[in-house]
């Protein structure tokens, strides 16, 4: 009976030792579980090439430990990253180590709460417009250097905030972070970034007909209102680019609401065809704008009388430009400009006329105008900005954030432009009547402004980024298609001078980790506790003599014969 | 280094039991087969348990302490000693003097406690990147369950198994008997009652499960003592 009940308790001990293996084999292949002390969203540097050139952060993957700055001077920081606070940026001394090629392990820049987008709302901070320029020149030296090792953007929180204070502690105390003396970790699994293939930048045109009288048939000629709605900025996943060129693409859209309703009724509709263009590509020398009017009819290309281009309303005073590349003597200038300026004086506003000759040889095309003068379109740019921008400058960068950007001036952008352009279509020149006038039907939307505004500050529009079925650019086809009769889009390959490469954006977490000495002495005193558990026990229960005799080699037992 | 991290801890919450095993007489009169039989009534035990917490207990949103609930939880404690009653009396063992046969039995009832409830927190937390001290902290908290079940087992067989004990002491055993048995209600109800942090329950637990086998050696040898 008793072997019985053996083999019995053998056959259960067995499953149980069975059930237990596979457990242990489950735990086994369980992946390692992240338990960071934080993780948060970062964006990562812009990385691509121009004409061969290698530009931005050629890493994405990024596995060091932490360091602030104030770092003990000649520590070795190949092997670390540095996280600096936008506050207390000094840009001479990252400029320094960009051009000196510095060994580092990766930068991670935290940027103030007022430029991100989901919070940033309307706080009021301190010194708002030095960390806007403070960012502004740190954006272009990192978009024209090569770098290479991961650099990184992130907003200020509280969890960040407390690491950051935790690592200067710990630097304060005269130790740098290595592998040996712990402290934090900082970790983005990521795959290496890929280039994008076949980059698209998508052009939308809205077409609104003019008042055919019958017996005409000469075609009617047209007027094109033009503004770019991609961007481009040091990080691509944050470039919203409120004022360039959200602005533009706002009061493009407002106009072309308010033209809809003049043209919606025959009796108000103009002897004028009217074009919106929503084009792509425009940081990149109005690549796409150079394509779109080459799509064009030739016909169609004769009968635009000229072009409004739209860059950055946004945020002026009282003073915009119009800035043109044919001389200020000629007849169509002129007549464009007096037109504004007529307007601009019942409005408030002062209007200054700028002249740019442009070099055909030279690539380099500064404003969107540009590219209709080279195919003899007359064309003007309305604008804030003054004097023409470098390449890769003021295209919506970092620093341009829905909280630099004024509505009001929006608001009286689009009525300077829509007033001027009714009076051209209508004839009424020089005479002082308000077609858009407040509290008319036909009043200019706030509201309408400020969605659109909002919905673009949300709306990160770097153009390799963009696919030809992104749900932005399909808003914007359904809006223009809304407040107009017909509406085309045009895909083209962005070819030639640029490559992008992916991996914009990832999830930084950050560990505390203890160094490999903790563990060796954590080791060293657990030896110690064991083994004097163990001589305590054996006294306790067997006797000294016993424990002793462990140690002792048993004597031999060889029994000599005599 | 995690790995590092991982093994040591193992051998903090683990190594105590080995020793043990390897230290005392239970290693030569070969009593690995008594403490397996008694691992294996604890994870019965806890299957029981875990059916009636779940068919009893209500879930509560909030970490506070609930003094019906852990009367509850308390109750169900004592599933444990039933537990140990019947690994104590109800199995067979070799022919083992009783003063080994508690040890042996308490050495495998906090052996399981140990793998059931630590070892998966340890590998899952233990090799990550993030260093904590709960896993030390739990590795010493194995080492005063160590201490406590044998203590109970000892005060156990002392109530069971020995039929002739001094009259005077008896009242003694069963208090300290309920105490040790109580000692998971008691460290829930500091934790959340009292809001103690981890290591200072941890350091609780050491110093009273040190106290308890003192007061149970004592007892148990009064009562080896052969008395008139």
């Amino acid at each position: 009976m008793v072997l019985s009940k053996n083999s019995g308790g053998h056959r259960g001990m067995q499953e149980s030792m069975y059930s237990v293996i596979a457990l242990v084999f489950i735990l086994v292949a369980c992946v390692e579980l992240c338990d960071a002390a934080a993780a948060i969203d970062v964006y990562r540097l812009i990385q691509y090439d121009m004409s061969g050139s290698a530009y931005g952060s050629r890493f994405a993957v990024l596995n060091h430990h932490a360091a602030a700055l104030h770092f003990p001077p000649g520590a070795d920081l190949s092997r670390a990253v540095l996280i600096i606070p936008l506050r207390e940026l000094n840009i001479t001394f990252v400029r320094e180590y960009i051009n000196q090629k510095k060994p580092l392990g990766g930068l991670l820049f935290l940027l103030p709460d007022i430029f991100s987008f989901e919070n940033g709302g309307n706080k009021q901070v301190h010194e708002k417009e030095k960390l806007k320029n403070l960012l502004a020149e740190l954006e272009q030296l990192l978009i024209h250097a090569n770098i290479p090792y991961p650099v990184y953007f992130a907003f200020e929180n509280d969890e960040i905030d407390t690491v950051l204070a935790d690592i200067k502690k710990n630097d304060a105390i005269g130790q740098p972070a290595t592998a040996t003396t712990g402290g934090y970790k900082l970790v983005i699994p990521t795959p290496e970034p890929k280039k994008v293939a076949s980059p698209t930048i998508t052009n939308i045109q809205g077409w609104l007909s003019g008042l055919k009288v019958d017996g005409d048939t000469n075609q009617l000629p047209t007027i094109a209102i033009v503004a770019s709605y991609d961007t481009f900025g040091a990080a691509p996943a944050l470039s919203v680019g409120s004022d360039s060129n959200g602005s533009g693409v706002v009061a493009l859209l407002e106009i072309a609401r308010l033209f809809s309703l003049l043209y919606s009724n025959p009796k108000t509709r103009g002897r004028y065809n009217l074009l919106f263009g929503l084009t792509s590509g425009g940081p990149y020398n109005y690549n796409g704008t150079q394509k779109w009017l080459r799509s064009f009819d030739q016909r169609l290309r004769e009968s635009i009388d000229y072009a409004i281009c739209l860059n950055s309303i946004g945020s002026w005073d009282n003073e915009l430009w119009i800035h043109v590349s044919k001389p200020p003597e000629n007849a169509y200038i002129k007549q464009i400009f007096e037109g504004f300026s007529n307007v601009a004086e019942e409005l408030h506003i002062k209007v200054g006329l700028k002249h740019k000759k442009i070099n055909i040889s030279n690539p380099r095309v500064a404003w969107e105008h540009e590219q209709f003068s080279r195919l003899r379109v007359t064309a003007a740019t309305l604008s804030e900005i003054s004097t023409a921008p470098e390449l890769l400058q003021g295209t919506g960068g970092l620093f341009d954030s829905r909280q630099f950007v004024n509505e009001t001036a929006i608001t009286r952008g689009v009525k300077l432009v829509a007033e001027s352009l009714a009076r051209h279509i209508y004839g009424h020149q020089g005479k002082n009547v308000q077609i858009f006038a407040d509290g008319g039907s036909l009043a200019v939307n706030p509201a309408y402004i400020q969605s659109w505004l909002d919905l673009l500050s949300q709306t990160p529009r770097v153009a390799p980024f963009l696919s030809k079925n992104d749900p932005f650019v399909m808003a914007l086809q359904k809006e223009l298609a809304d407040h107009t009769d017909e509406v085309n889009m045009q895909h083209e390959v962005l070819e030639g001078v640029f490559t992008f490469y992916d991996s914009t954006s990832a999830r930084l977490n950050i560990y505390q980790v203890a160094s490999v000495t903790f563990d060796l002495l954590l080791l060293l005193v657990l030896g110690s506790y064991l083994i004097v558990l163990f001589s305590f026990l054996v006294i306790t229960t067997r006797g000294l003599d016993d424990l002793i005799s462990l140690f002792r080699r048993p004597p031999s037992r060889k029994v000599k014969t005599a | 280094m995690t790995m590092f991290h991982f093994f040591n801890c193992a051998i903090l919450t683990f190594g105590p039991h080995a020793v043990y095993y390897s230290a005392t007489p239970l290693s030569e009169y070969d009593t690995l087969g008594t403490s397996v039989k008694a691992a294996l009534v604890y994870l019965g035990t806890a299957l029981v348990k875990l059916v009636c917490l779940a068919t009893f207990l209500q879930v509560s949103e909030n970490d506070g302490f609930d003094p019906y609930q852990e009367l509850l939880k308390a109750l169900i404690g004592f599933i444990d000693v039933a537990g140990l009653y019947f690994a104590l009396t109800q199995l067979t063992h070799r022919n083992i003097s009783q003063n080994h046969k508690f040890q042996a039995v308490g050495l495998g009832w906090a052996f399981a406690d140990s793998v059931l409830h630590r070892l998966a927190p340890l590998w899952v937390g233990a090799r990550g990147l993030e260093f904590t001290w709960d896993y030390i902290l739990q590795g010493l908290e194995a080492n005063a369950n160590l201490v406590l079940s044998i203590s109970l087992a000892a005060l156990g067989s002392l109530i069971w198994l020995r039929k002739n004990k001094p009259k005077t002491l008896i009242p003694i055993i069963y208090a300290c008997a309920g105490i040790v048995a109580t000692m998971p209600s008691i460290t829930s109800y500091l934790r959340r009652g009292l809001g103690w942090h981890f290591p200072k329950v941890v350091g609780f637990e050491l110093f009273t499960s040190l106290v308890m086998a003192f007061i149970s050696w004592q007892l148990f040898s009064a009562c080896q003592r052969p008395y008139v």
